[in-house]
């Protein structure tokens, strides 16, 4: 009996000895983003990615796939396997609340990366980009364009993500205010090319002799601007859309897509992963919010402007 | 013993759940966090704040001066914005002769032959808001106040400011001004500048 409380005393003190090597292996932040489905997404993922990684972090990106319940698992996993800091993009404002909680829970901060979550005290900073003021632009150029008169589509975007929310009401803020601008339909393609140009296509059956299109993101309005010219109409219709994608920018190139506003996901990745790293290096005190400009782009300004706002 | 220990267990766990079901809060702290943000009130303080006290603003020809003799102390001298990013926004005085008087804006020229766009139609957007440099981001939890800040404030221009002087400006009148400029540091335009107007007074 005492042998074996001596062997079971010396193999907790070994259990206790601080391992010699876990100070030389590299923190590690965990990149959660909606999709990867969508270029603007994965372009955002992988430039938090590699800022982390310049910073010396292992990184490695978690695809929520638009899903709250994949997204739950990918957190499950980024706590149990001990990443230190999440930089996320939400999949639902409301619906991810809970998963930002369990992070804060487990030590873990999480920064919000252009999507926000319906709390105040969950994030430990949310990175996002004005859209509502972009949608102001995007709101007085379109009825510049349409001369303040005409019939019109509104194509919106995730209805569980905020920045549907903010852009359609940007816009509405402007266009509302002009009686003779009509808004025939509006429906949701959930930020998605494909179902964009099946909801315009269903949409044209009904309205057929529209001025405009304002789709809440580039690859919504690229989807509606293929049923715009399947339809024969392309000409005859302003396309406007939001994220400065890249085949957005050369969409207004080529004529096709009126104005977009481009979005600068580097400049939010960055910040994101930046506030990580000063986060495990001591820092707590971070803004609980901060929002980062949007500039509109039209045919006017077209060579001023890269895709995804890169220089 | 058995059954003393079941009970005691029983006690814990059912003061346990107990506790953490029922939460205590103060009826003040109830009322003021569901007390709505008043943008309307907001904004007309804000807007008779900005009529009264305009020291700070400069004259457009003075701001594209120093624009042009040192772009960047002169965005981190006079520029505000609440985002991070390229554009900043400037507040400016001063007066002008009108040149053309368009459907959407009526333009001067200032003493140095600048142009200067008065918005009279097309009044949106959060250039007023951020050159005050009244307002604080870390304020407000809500983007949603920030932005209806900028509306009403829009709206005073829109309804009260804009249609007296639309309906007597005439090309030559001299008008003086007050009001924001957006610029963008990274593609900066200085010919023919768009002012959002605060003030604008015809001067006889």
């Amino acid at each position: 009996m005492k042998r074996i409380t001596f062997i079971c005393l010396v193999l907790l003190l070994a259990a206790c000895k601080p391992n010699a090597n876990n100070n030389s292996r590299p923190k590690k932040v965990a990149v959660v983003v909606s999709t990867l489905n969508n270029p603007w997404f994965v372009f955002l993922a992988q430039t938090a990615a590699a800022q982390a990684q310049n910073l010396g972090y292992e990184v490695k990106i978690f695809d929520s796939q638009n899903n709250t319940a994949t997204e739950t698992d990918n957190f499950e996993n980024a706590i149990a396997s001990g990443y230190k800091a999440i930089l996320f993009n939400p999949t639902d404002a409301n619906g991810s609340v809970v998963n930002v909680n369990k992070a804060k829970a487990a030590g873990v901060p999480v920064f919000c990366m252009d999507r926000e979550v319906n709390s105040a005290t969950g994030p430990t900073s949310q990175i996002l980009s004005d859209s509502y003021s972009g949608c102001i632009e995007l709101g007085k150029y379109f009825v510049q364009q349409l001369n303040k008169k005409g019939k019109y589509v509104e194509i919106l975007g995730l209805v569980a993500d905020n920045n549907t929310w903010s852009r359609s009401k940007g816009f509405h803020s402007v266009v509302d205010l002009y009686p003779g601008l009509q808004m025939v339909a509006q429906q949701s393609a959930d930020f998605d090319r494909n179902k964009g140009m099946e909801v315009m296509e269903s949409i044209l059956q009904a309205h057929p002799d529209i001025s405009g299109v304002f789709c809440g993101n580039d690859a919504m309005a690229m989807g509606a601007y293929q049923a715009l010219a399947a339809a024969g109409k392309a000409s005859q219709v302003k396309v406007i859309g939001f994220d400065g994608a890249e085949d957005a920018i050369q969409g207004i190139k080529d004529g096709k897509i009126t104005a977009t506003c481009m979005q600068f996901p580097q400049v939010m990745a960055q910040t994101a992963a930046n506030y990580a790293d000063a986060w495990c290096k001591g820092k707590r005190d971070f803004p609980k919010k901060i929002q980062v400009g949007v500039e509109m782009v039209t045919g006017k300004n077209i060579n001023e402007y890269m895709a995804y706002g890169k220089k | 013993m058995t059954k003393g220990i079941k009970y005691s267990i029983w006690v814990i766990v059912i003061a346990f759940i107990g506790y953490n079901s029922v939460y205590f809060k103060k009826l003040s702290e109830v009322k003021a966090a569901s007390e709505k943000f008043n943008a309307v009130d907001y904004a007309q303080r804000l807007y008779a704040a900005l009529t009264t006290s305009s020291e700070k603003a400069i004259t457009p020809d003075q701001l594209i001066n120093e624009l042009r003799s040192d772009k960047a102390k002169a965005f981190n001298q006079y520029g505000k914005a609440l985002a991070i990013g390229s554009t900043r926004y400037f507040m400016v005085k001063g007066s002008g002769v009108v040149k053309a008087i368009t459907e959407n804006e009526v333009v001067l020229s200032t003493a140095n032959k600048n142009e200067l766009h008065i918005a009279t139609e097309f009044v949106f957007g959060n250039a007023i808001r951020d050159a005050s440099a009244q307002v604080n981001l870390n304020d407000f939890t809500n983007t949603a106040d920030l932005n209806n800040i900028s509306s009403e404030v829009n709206k005073i221009i829109r309804n009260k400011v804009l249609p007296p002087f639309k309906s007597t400006v005439k090309t030559g009148d001299a008008v003086a001004f007050t009001g924001a400029v957006g610029l963008n540091r990274e593609h900066l335009d200085l010919n023919g500048m768009e002012l959002m107007p605060i003030n604008l007074n015809i001067v006889k």
